[in-house]
């Protein structure tokens, strides 16, 4: 007997409900679980996804991804890639894999949580093959990373990291607990699918498989593009879900779940990806820069895809426009100056030609960022390894969990924003973090930075105390990848000798 | 007499940094320890003879440098500026 056409079956299937006859509707989809925002169930059964995938045919698919992924891999086990490759490609990969794979993982609760508690079943029916991917996803990159471990102890942080009180994965993850772990099913499906995979990890994926292409990394580059053309489809979830919302009366809602998720997201991605693109990246396999990437991609194209889907722009569009050209490059320093608190191999990224790179993409660089690297610079010509490294800790963001930053250097403008409650006072790096803490305070103030932890006892007065309370070693902890080579160019360039270097 | 976290942005500093002084200390020994952990650091020296002054991040008035600060009424981790005046 021939099989029927998909087309002729699809809809049908993807489309098929029941009525509860032994719990109510209630008791089926709690509201904390599954918030259906009083539309009806008729309403959300409208749903329909733009890519539509029978079962067998995602099998299928996801299978020859695998092999092609995993042949690439296997054929170039013996180039030896990562052992020739430089600090900066490692700082990257270490960065990438110690962040990503346990945050696609974790991603599998959240789609199953939508494949549970979705009021439509063709979005139940979409949500399953989105847990799919992520746990695929989790488990393809923990393996890729795990080939590195024989080089390098610093991917046992591609397991090891979400389990951790490190500040970057505190960071992470509470920015991940609000939009995907902490919300009912239709907030998450708006929050992860629009705000971040949507917004960043598909387009992201795509820019970073071209740099690592570029650089020579084809096993990366071929694992990335299986993953991104996953986010390509799951991520779609997300657009008939704010539809439904904005055609029945629920755009504020749905807006505010959006700017909210877009900016925590918007945060997260500075600091990874955009210290990834602009400092990491080797030079000469440069694509583009951030800001460049985020305003095409980000501002430009998501732009138009938030408006098309009858919303507006967030509020704070603006501020993002600044953004993008400035916080990313204040948290570089403080990632490269504070480096032992991190678990992988940080680079500075500002030789002589970095610099050249950084000022031409960034007018003002030299004049702002630059002012602060000219006196850790400095300090490393003279031999002064003690002082790159701040003893004053940061002020952290108690909402993105980052550093409080503003302009550095000549045209220096200190940035904070603070709520007093309880008689503690919260600060933010930026109007958003304030805004999406003021709007649920009793959701967000019982949270600790990792400072705050510092000066409330949670971690001991000394410094080995704050360094075993984030889980790092003696032998985890961050020094510069490069044992402060680069800056053998400043040398070159004022003819004078280095100081002999001693590892620190 | 009591340990009194801030957090203060230097001139010149990307970022804010926390600081642990005395609630005793004055405005003036505020600026010193602010200064002492980060000229030199992340920010160059300031020229000789610079006056620096501190204030409350939103203020336009500077402190006065005599005052403790536990005088100049200051809640913990309260941010402040130092600037050259």
């Amino acid at each position: 007997m021939a099989l029927l056409k998909m087309e002729d079956w699809y809809d049908l299937a993807r489309e098929t409900n029941w009525t509860p006859g032994y719990v109510t509707e209630d008791e089926l989809f709690p509201h904390p679980m599954s918030n259906n925002f009083d539309i009806p169930v008729e309403t959300w059964e409208t749903f329909d996804e733009p890519y539509k995938i029978t079962y067998r045919d995602y099998v299928q698919s996801q299978r020859d991804k695998d092999v092609g992924a995993y042949s690439v891999k296997a054929a170039l086990a013996r180039a030896d890639f990562f052992r020739k490759a430089s600090p900066h490609w490692k700082a990257l990969l270490a960065l990438h894999f110690s962040a990503v794979c346990w945050a696609e993982f974790h991603s599998a609760s959240a789609f199953a949580r939508m494949t549970r508690f979705s009021r439509s079943p063709g979005m139940r029916n979409m949500a399953t093959f989105g847990t799919l991917d992520e746990i695929r996803h989790g488990q393809i990159q923990i393996y890729f990373a795990y080939e590195f471990l024989k080089h390098d102890a610093v991917f046992d942080w591609c397991h090891k990291s979400s389990k951790t009180e490190n500040w970057i994965i505190i960071s992470l993850r509470h920015a991940l607990d609000d939009i995907a772990h902490t919300r009912d099913a239709t907030s998450a499906a708006i929050m992860l699918n629009m705000g971040l995979e949507l917004a960043f990890t598909n387009l992201q994926f795509v820019a970073l498989s071209a740099d690592a292409a570029k650089s020579g990394d084809h096993s990366f580059a071929t694992m990335l593009q299986s993953i991104q053309t996953d986010e390509a489809r799951h991520a779609q979830i997300g657009e008939p879900m704010v539809r439904i919302m904005v055609e029945n009366g629920k755009k504020k809602e749905a807006q505010q779940l959006v700017d909210i998720a877009f900016w925590r997201m918007w945060k997260q991605f500075a600091a990874l990806s955009g210290i990834g693109m602009d400092y990491y990246t080797p030079l000469e396999h440069r694509e583009h820069s951030l800001k460049e990437f985020m305003e095409e991609w980000v501002i430009g194209q998501f732009g138009r895809t938030v408006e098309a889907l009858g919303l507006d722009l967030p509020w704070y569009w603006d501020i993002l426009k600044h953004d993008i050209s400035t916080f990313h490059h204040a948290n570089q320093i403080g990632v490269y100056v504070y480096r032992a608190t991190e678990w992988w191999r940080p680079i500075a990224g500002v030789s002589p030609a970095e610099r050249e790179w950084l000022e031409e993409k960034y007018p003002g660089w030299n004049e702002t960022y630059g002012k602060c690297w000219d006196t850790v610079i400095e300090n490393i010509r003279n031999g002064d390894y003690d002082k790159t490294v701040p003893v004053a800790p940061p002020l952290i963001c108690n909402m993105c969990g980052l550093e409080v930053t503003g302009i550095a250097g000549g045209k220096w403008k200190p940035v904070n924003h603070h709520v007093d409650i309880d008689d503690r006072r919260y600060h933010f790096c930026s109007e958003p973090c304030k805004w999406i803490f003021e709007l649920e305070p009793q959701r967000y103030k019982g949270h600790k930075s990792i400072i705050d932890r510092v000066f409330d006892g949670t971690i001991g007065p000394e410094a080995d105390d704050f360094y075993e309370y984030m889980g790092q070693s003696p032998a985890e902890r961050g020094v510069d990848g490069y044992d402060y080579q680069w800056i053998d160019g400043y040398d070159d360039k004022s003819g004078e000798a280095a100081p002999v270097r001693a590892a620190v | 007499m009591a340990d009194f976290p801030l957090a203060v942005n230097v001139q010149g500093d990307y970022g804010y940094k926390v600081i642990v002084v005395d609630d005793g200390n004055t405005i003036a020994e505020v600026i010193d320890t602010a200064t002492d952990q980060i000229v030199g650091v992340l920010v160059p020296p300031f020229p000789e003879g610079t006056v620096l002054r501190a204030r409350l991040h939103d203020a336009g008035e500077p402190l006065d440098n005599t005052v403790t600060v536990k005088e100049a009424d200051l809640v913990q981790m309260e941010a402040l500026v130092v600037y050259a005046a």
